[in-house]
């Protein structure tokens, strides 16, 4: 029940990006800065990344995919 | 950069407004120390020191982004836009309000030319007694890079003046568009006109100070670099474009043009624009917004 | 009405755009840098009531992180990473009913595990105009466990770069080498492969926010059971569907960023889960930054997991205790503490991860026994020359 919801809104998200005003190349400086980056840290995000897929069954994500671990 | 340079920012703190002003002084610092034609250690320096060597210099990134920039200004200006002509100042020295003679210009001449830079990669191969001179273009880079990493430290509202060459973040903070004086050409501390910015950048070229008068012929400090000769076109043009990198060259190229051609050139733009011409009468599209205004 | 912008107006905005100190295009690195982070990472112990005899102590696993990004060039960038870490502890071998018929676990040899895991991997990306595209290889290897893998990903911007498509495809190949393996009647020597492709949109919202969505695809194929434990038998096969959605917004007036993402994943061993994390970028002046984040995950059971092994099923039906394929919630929360230092940031971070039953959003039939509750806390460096 709870996905099903929760893709709706997903969806719905996807649909009002369409109604986006333009930003002018030189209205972007806040989405440049450092806090805005999708990893704002790499080594943190692969540590997180590592971690969780040891000890969650999910795993994968926006990026490409590493190495495996035999990691229990 | 040896003229009169401000920065305007608005920002609910004193402070954090003083410390981004600091950082946009150094930006403006650090490319004059690069750039500049006075300073031994820049790196124009290194370039010019480098004219004549077999191996040539390593060119870095944002020095080669100026020179891409300067071949399209070279190009589309049929070559009166040309970063090797200052050696012409060598011979004419405006100070001393002396015409060289032809074949000291002639001989001037065989020094200049920018289709005679060679490239190896990233290396440049600058030919013996050749100079590279970034005027009408770094400083108008400077203005644009201060006022983009104002907008990246979080400023809505500023103004970047480099010695008349502007760069604004955003409107005033009351909503206004903000005004900006150009000097007339005959007496700088006149206002010839006023253009209104919304944002972008806006720079003007024009004998300004820098011409004399020889026997009652007037000499502009802008100089032909095919001829040798000063120009005989606009007395002034102010442009406003996006950028101030923009609007500096489109302005310097319709200085160089003869008259008319340099009025066409700025009406094919559609960029607004303020011109003197030869009669001194003043006129363009961005004049009117003013009276309008 | 407007006219056209004459052509040498196009060529000369087209060259001072692209003067780095004006650029919004895509460019490499301007700088190159060396991080480092040292991580402990420590599973809390399990109690009596969970393990009547033996070890209760879990995983104690130091990290060390090192990456090197630099620029090639005009156009390259080059990275290098090396990972190491030092484990040691106990896992759940296997499990079976108490008295009172609840499930409880039984650890792994008493003298613990001791594993050391090594990772290298190198990588390149080009930059172009309007994106940039990349590579890397990478190769890991433990006492009884060995992975190489490779990929490659790009990015293309449009609409005046304010859409970015994003694409991803990469392959590992895993060599399975149990130790110990005559004594405990273990596999000798396994394989597993899995291939994964992503693609992802990303928008401009506004002047402060942006969003992306990716969906990616996992297939692994070979060797998917736990060699370790006593009786673990799962499908050859798995493929997993992961959907993605990822927020940043800058607040303006707090001079803060949030970043809010969530994650969809379903897999044919009949696991779905939801993962929500949030975290808060709230800059203290110029040179410190503070964040805070919350994470929220949970899972439903694999098709064939159980809570107390069934000794008595052929190895050919499906079946597994390992708490990672059992119905879950998670909840953990971190830190992070950033000081810019000039060409220097420091970076320390501490992290508290409870998995409970009790926290799942799926209904709990059988709960496991031997959920993990860890602390983490890293101290990461970074030099820019």
């Amino acid at each position: 029940m709870t996905s099903k919801r929760i893709l709706l809104l997903v969806l719905c998200s996807g649909i009002l990006m369409t109604g986006c005003t333009q930003v002018r190349p030189w209205e972007r400086g806040y989405l440049a800065r450092d806090e805005m980056l999708w990893d704002a840290d790499a080594l943190e995000r692969q540590l997180n990344d590592h971690i969780f897929f040891s000890k969650e069954a999910s795993s994968g994500g926006s990026s490409a995919a590493g190495g495996g671990c035999g990691c229990n | 950069m040896g003229s009169y340079c401000e920065v305007q920012l608005y920002h609910e703190s004193r402070i954090e407004a003083r410390n981004v002003s600091r950082e946009l002084i150094a930006e403006v610092d650090r490319l004059e120390k690069k750039y500049s034609r006075y300073q031994e250690s820049s790196f124009l320096s290194a370039i010019n020191k480098s004219a004549g060597s077999f191996s040539g210099i390593s060119i870095d990134t944002e020095t080669k982004s100026l020179f891409d920039h300067a071949t399209a200004c070279y190009k589309h200006s049929d070559g009166l836009f040309d970063i090797t002509s200052g050696v012409l100042r060598k011979i004419w020295d405006f100070r001393e309000a002396r015409v060289p003679s032809q074949s000291e210009i002639d001989d001037c001449l065989e020094n200049i030319g920018y289709d005679r830079l060679q490239w190896q990669d990233d290396r440049l191969l600058l030919p013996a007694r050749m100079e590279i001179d970034f005027g009408g273009i770094v400083k108008e880079y400077a203005a644009d890079a201060a006022a983009r990493l104002g907008r990246k430290l979080g400023i809505k509202h500023g103004l970047v003046n480099l010695g008349g060459d502007f760069a604004i973040i955003g409107r005033q903070p009351n909503d206004q568009t903000w005004p900006v004086g150009i000097a007339d050409p005959n007496s700088p501390q006149r206002m010839m006109a006023k253009i209104e910015i919304l944002d972008g950048g806006l720079a003007s070229s024009g004998d300004y100070e820098r011409c004399f008068l020889h026997e009652g012929k007037r000499y502009s400090h802008l100089l032909n670099p095919r001829t040798g000769w000063p120009t005989e076109g606009l007395r002034a043009v102010s442009v406003a474009a996006n950028l101030c990198t923009v609007a500096g060259s489109m302005a310097t190229i319709a200085m160089l043009k003869p008259e008319i051609e340099g009025i066409a050139w700025l009406e094919e733009s559609t960029l607004p624009y303020v011109y003197m011409d030869s009669n001194e009468q003043i006129s363009g599209p961005a004049l009117q917004e003013i009276e309008t205004a | 009405m407007k006219r056209k912008p004459s052509r040498s107006l196009i060529a000369l905005s087209t060259t001072a755009l692209a003067l780095p100190g004006i650029s919004s295009a895509d460019a490499p690195p301007t700088e190159s840098t060396v991080s480092y982070k040292i991580s402990n990472y420590k599973e809390d112990d399990l109690s009596r009531e969970q393990v009547p005899f033996g070890e209760l102590g879990r995983y104690d696993i130091d990290v060390h992180q090192f990456q090197y990004v630099s620029p090639l060039g005009r156009n390259f960038s080059l990275s290098v990473d090396a990972n190491y870490e030092n484990m040691s502890g106990a896992s759940p071998w296997f499990s079976t009913a108490n008295a009172n018929g609840d499930p409880v676990i039984n650890m792994s040899g008493a003298s613990g595990i001791r594993d050391r895991r090594s990772e290298v991997s190198v990588g390149a990306r080009y930059y172009m105009e309007n994106g940039n595209f990349g590579g890397y290889v990478g190769y890991s290897e433990e006492d009884d466990y060995r992975s190489s893998y490779i990929g490659v990903s790009g990015e293309i911007g449009f609409n005046n770069d304010l859409t970015r498509f994003s694409y991803g495809f990469s392959h590992a190949a895993d060599d399975i080498f149990p130790t110990d393996a005559e004594i405990f009647n273990r596999v000798r020597n396994e394989d597993k492969q899995s291939t994964s492709a992503v693609v992802g949109l990303s928008q401009v919202i506004n002047q402060f926010s942006v969003f992306q969505v990716a969906l990616s695809a996992t297939e692994q194929s070979g060797f998917l059971t736990d060699p370790y434990k006593l009786q673990d038998s799962r499908p050859d096969n798995k493929t997993q569907l992961v959907l993605s959605n990822s927020y940043r917004h800058f607040f303006f007036f707090f001079n803060a960023a949030l970043h809010a993402d969530y994650r969809l994943y379903h897999d044919d061993f009949g696991i779905t889960s939801h993962t929500a994390d949030l975290a808060w970028y709230q800059n203290l002046g110029r040179d410190f930054q503070i964040v805070p984040n919350l994470r929220y995950y949970t899972q439903s059971a694999a098709d064939f997991f159980t809570n107390i092994d069934d000794f008595t099923k052929p190895l050919t039906e499906f079946q597994s205790s390992d708490y990672r394929l059992s119905a879950f919630g998670a909840i953990s929360g971190g830190i992070h503490f950033i000081a810019d230092l000039g060409d220097w940031t420091a970076t320390l971070t501490a992290e508290r991860y409870i998995a409970d039953d009790k926290y799942s959003g799926f209904d709990v039939t059988q709960p496991s026994p031997a959920l993990v509750r860890f602390n983490r806390v890293s101290l990461g460096v970074d030099y820019s020359f």
